[in-house]
């Protein structure tokens, strides 16, 4: 993957053994996907002391599934505290259980669900952020 | 942009990693890569492949396999070796310029 330079996204095997494969060295992005309970909390925040031990660059927190306002204040907390830094937060969304269900991708069936449009604004942050790294360095 | 999306199982990760490749798509990002590297395939369901819910991803071709034993296990090495062979063999066309490709099975088949 690091010879070939194409934009690229990639759905890791689920959990954190696996990320000592070294798949994750030729990225530059990490997204952790965080839900508002507390092994999930510790599995993002190790999962990020992974990452930067292999030197990844950008590594986000991404909240998924976040139904209320105590769900929300935890997980920021939670990152505060240990250092995570909350890029876009994904809220419980009956719309993507429905799309899983009927076996249909969450954008085409609801483009203006709630948890799709949060994904869109995560995309757009990401998008935006990459392209000032790349004017900054092509500057130098 | 290479992005690694991870999280435990039912986090909602292939959700988002499929979602987000589609609208990063359409924000100009294309043509766009997207690695399933999970052993239970299911982002070509939230990508929008088409036929994707009926789609077999049993058979999994020998030469992927073979090379990946070659180099030790290191998956990644094969798309250095021949990454337009790959995607045009074994890439899955899904919406907006974006070429799927399954890995999850082909380390598993590698370990074995």
């Amino acid at each position: 993957m690091e010879h070939y330079d194409v934009p690229t996204v990639l759905d890791m095997e689920a959990g954190l053994e696996h990320m000592s494969r070294g798949t994750v060295r030729h990225v530059d992005t990490l997204l952790t996907i965080i839900e508002p309970y507390f092994k999930s909390m510790e599995t993002a925040a190790r999962m990020t002391s992974l990452g930067q031990e292999m030197g990844v660059s950008s590594i986000y927190a991404v909240a998924n599934k976040v139904r209320t306002k105590e769900d929300s204040d935890a997980l920021q907390a939670f990152c505060e505290q240990r250092g995570l830094y909350l890029i876009a937060s994904v809220p419980e969304d009956e719309a993507i259980k429905t799309a899983d269900r009927i076996g249909v991708a969450p954008l085409d069936h609801e483009p203006t669900a709630a948890a799709v449009e949060a994904i869109d604004g995560l995309a757009r942050m990401l998008h935006a952020r990459h392209s000032e790294v790349a004017r900054d360095r092509t500057d130098t | 942009m290479k992005i690694a999306v991870g999280g435990k199982g039912g986090s909602g990760k292939t959700t988002i990693a499929g979602t987000l490749a589609r609208q990063l798509s359409r924000h100009g990002v294309h043509p766009l890569l997207a690695i399933d590297g999970d052993t239970n395939p299911n982002l070509a369901l939230t990508l929008g492949v088409e036929g994707a819910r009926d789609m077999d991803f049993d058979t999994i071709p020998k030469e992927i396999a073979e090379r990946v034993t070659d180099e030790s296990g290191k998956v990644l090495s094969i798309l250095k070796t021949s990454p337009d062979e790959v995607l045009r063999d074994f890439g899955v066309s899904a919406p907006d310029d974006i070429t799927l490709v399954l890995m999850g099975r082909v380390q598993h088949a590698g370990a074995g």
